[in-house]
């Protein structure tokens, strides 16, 4: 087997050993499977059971239930009552949400919430309506037929507005998650080309494996590892919205986003591990790293607060342009195709553009990994470290 | 063979390297004696091609070392360097691995390794949870893991107790019966005279004296006279011819002078500009109980070649 792939396994056995790693991936596909359940819990579906007592019962329910015939997921579960005292105790026993006593009162435990308050607040005046016009002396059937409106039918531009706003729930997951996974994949690659260098291992294993071998097999390793995580939390993330049932609101697409996401993680990878390799090659202890890796920080944070911005307006000049410029292509393309189409030839500039970047880092880090690396003692400095290796 | 040929390094304005030159032959224990800053570690790590010379050419085998040769090299840094967090077993059958042997040839190299350095109970924990001795061990199975043609060693006895000295020693040993050569850098000159066929030895970067021990001893040995007497007046010894090193006039514990105890002793080492007169010179002034060439040990040609 050759260096690479020797060194890229014993990244990995190492790294997936440590607690970190593996609560990480608890921790992390944990909070994808709520997030991924959210729009099941928040903007979808809502149940409600109302309490129902009095002479117009029978005509609430049916107001009721017509709403719920026109609501997207609305259901109304409604359960009869011989008398307030017996509606109050189904309250107090969380048995309904509310009960209406007598077309005129409303009980309940807490105050109730806006959406249910709102329908039966419709129920009670088509009721009361239909009621005041029969005893003014109109005919019941033509106060009835005159009642039956049809609900506006929206239209979005986005697309339907609960649409957009799950689009937007995706695109930040993504954002989030991408720079999470970046960030704590690069710290370790960086803490590791300083863990060889400050332990002066890497003196034994260049007499065995050359300089390029080392950083390449390092850095697929850790880029398997976090890999493998961003799998885990599609998978985790992708399975629980079917199992909520939230996935017939999934916008068309996402699994396409999900994918592109991956190449994108790929490339952004690329790009930060050969800068955080190459930085980190620089100092010789732990405690000096995130000094020098600031500005990397910093870029990797900026690219992070872009994409934050391009989930909000996808289609701002300033998001557009920055989903095609490198590295900020890798955080803003992928949060942009969350929430608009985006044309395909965007996108394979933005990759090919992402991907010219990650070479020429990957080579510019390489050279500085392989100069720096031996070098004992004090800090190199940039310009020894650009220079011509002595 | 390793040849290592007029090697010049030098770090700025700073010359640490000015044309070393020397030979480990097969089974051979090379010992690499210099002061600190002599240029032993540099020398080394331009063996091990982990620092590239200025100048100056390292051969094995009669052709230049390239990557692939030092592969099958052993080396223990001056800087000892493991993965605190690996495991011993599995940090010892990495190393196997890079150094080019597969999975079970490693697994075997490693086992017979660990059991031969006593680590057997050892071979699951973490290698920051062992004692400095024991984590040397360590660094010393990573060295010879591959079973490397050559071992090249930087201070390898420095901070082991005599126990573990005369282990490292005996493994050591082990190679170079099986016909690997040795290089050591020490400054432990006993040691060195003990286990070691060849000597170098280097000054502020150069090569100073080298060879055999006997070789180095012979050329050193005709040259200091230890010459004892009984009996002369004060201040004899003053007219010796050549340059006296060490005077002393206080007989051995246990070992009397002779018959008269009681005499003036005199025990002196004289590099002589004439022995034959210093002989004549010594049995007028006393009783001559002593009198040859004093053999020089290691230290002391150190001594004589470094000053
Ligand atoms: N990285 C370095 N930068 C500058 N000078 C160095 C460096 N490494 C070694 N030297 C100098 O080179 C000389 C030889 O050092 P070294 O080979 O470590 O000696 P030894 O191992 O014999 O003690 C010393 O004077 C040392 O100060
Ligand atoms: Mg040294």
């Amino acid at each position: 087997m050759n260096a690479i792939s020797l060194v890229a396994r014993r990244e990995i056995t190492v790294r997936s050993r440590t607690k970190g790693y593996r609560y990480g991936l608890v921790v992390t596909a944990i909070l994808v499977a709520v997030l991924a359940a959210l729009p099941k819990l928040l903007g979808g579906g809502s149940d409600y059971t109302v309490g129902l007592v009095g002479p117009q019962a029978d005509r609430l329910q049916a107001a009721l239930s017509a709403q719920a015939a026109h609501g997207d997921d609305l259901t109304i579960k409604i359960t009869r009552f011989a008398d307030e005292a017996a509606a109050r105790r189904a309250v107090a026993n969380d048995d309904v949400e509310v009960a209406v006593v007598d077309n005129a009162t409303v009980v309940s435990k807490t105050v109730v919430s806006q959406t249910l308050s709102a329908i039966l607040d419709t129920a009670h005046r088509m009721v009361a309506t239909e009621e005041n016009l029969t005893s003014a002396g109109l005919d019941p059937a033509k106060v009835g037929a005159a009642q039956q409106v049809r609900p506006m039918t929206e239209l979005t531009l986005n697309g339907s507005g609960e649409d957009a706003t799950i689009r937007r729930v995706i695109a930040m997951t993504i954002v989030v998650i991408l720079f999470m996974l970046l960030i704590q994949i690069c710290t370790w690659v960086a803490m590791g080309v300083v863990e060889e260098k400050g332990s002066r291992i890497v003196e034994i294993l260049l007499t065995s494996v050359r300089p390029w071998q080392l950083l390449a097999g390092k850095t697929i390793g850790l880029g398997v590892l976090g890999l493998s995580q961003l799998i885990v939390i599609a998978v985790v993330g992708l399975a629980a919205a079917q199992l909520t049932g939230a996935v017939p609101q999934l916008p068309d697409g996402t699994y396409g986003v999900v994918a592109t996401t991956i190449v994108w993680f790929l490339l952004g990878y690329a790009f930060y591990a050969a800068m955080f390799a190459a930085i980190a090659s620089l100092v010789s202890r732990q405690e000096d790293l995130s000094g020098v890796l600031t500005p990397a920080t910093m870029l990797l944070m900026a690219s992070y607060l872009v994409g934050f911005v391009a989930a909000q307006s996808p289609d701002g000049p300033l998001t557009h342009a920055l989903s095609i410029i490198p590295p900020f292509s890798a955080m803003v393309m992928p949060v942009r195709a969350a929430v608009v189409a985006v044309p395909l030839w965007e996108t394979a500039l933005a990759m090919g553009l992402m991907l010219l970047a990650a070479v020429a880092i990957l080579f510019v880090g390489g050279r500085i990994y392989q100069r720096a690396v031996l070098r004992t003692g004090a800090r190199v400095r940039w310009r020894e470290a650009f220079g011509s290796a002595s | 063979m390793l040849e290592v040929d007029g090697l010049k390094k030098r770090y700025g304005d700073k010359v640490a390297l000015d044309g070393v030159s020397l030979t480990v032959r097969p089974g051979e224990m090379y010992g690499f004696v210099g002061a600190n800053g002599a240029g032993k570690t540099t020398t080394m790590r331009i063996v091990m091609g982990v620092l590239a010379s200025d100048g100056g050419e390292v051969r094995w085998k009669g052709a230049p070392a390239g990557f692939e040769t030092r592969r099958r090299f052993g080396y223990m840094p001056e800087e000892r360097g493991l993965y605190a967090k690996m495991r011993v077993g599995e940090q010892v059958e990495y190393f196997g691995r890079l150094g080019g042997m597969d999975a079970p040839a490693a697994r075997r190299s490693a086992d017979a390794l660990i059991e031969r350095l006593g680590l057997t109970d050892r071979r699951g924990d973490e290698v920051a949870g062992l004692s400095l001795g024991n984590q040397q061990r360590v660094q010393l199975a990573v060295a010879l893991i591959h079973e490397p043609e050559l071992l090249v060693l930087d201070e390898p006895f420095s901070g082991l107790d005599p126990i573990a000295v005369d282990a490292l020693a005996g493994v050591l040993a082990e190679r170079t019966a099986a016909g690997v050569a040795v290089v050591f850098s020490s400054h432990q000159l006993d040691l060195v005279e003990r286990l070691c066929d060849a000597v170098g030895i280097i000054k502020d970067g150069r090569m100073i004296a080298g060879g055999t021990v006997a070789e180095l001893r012979a050329r050193e040995s005709r040259k200091r006279l230890r010459i004892v007497v009984t009996g002369a007046e004060p201040g004899w010894a003053d007219r010796l011819p050549g340059e006296i090193v060490a005077k002393n006039d206080r007989p051995p514990q246990g070992d009397p002078a002779g018959p008269d105890g009681d005499q003036r002793y005199d025990e002196v080492i004289l590099r002589p500009s004439d022995d034959q007169e210093a002989l004549l010179l010594a049995a007028r002034a006393g009783r001559v109980q002593h009198f040859g060439w004093q053999e020089p040990s290691l230290a002391e040609i150190f001594r004589e070649v470094v000053a």
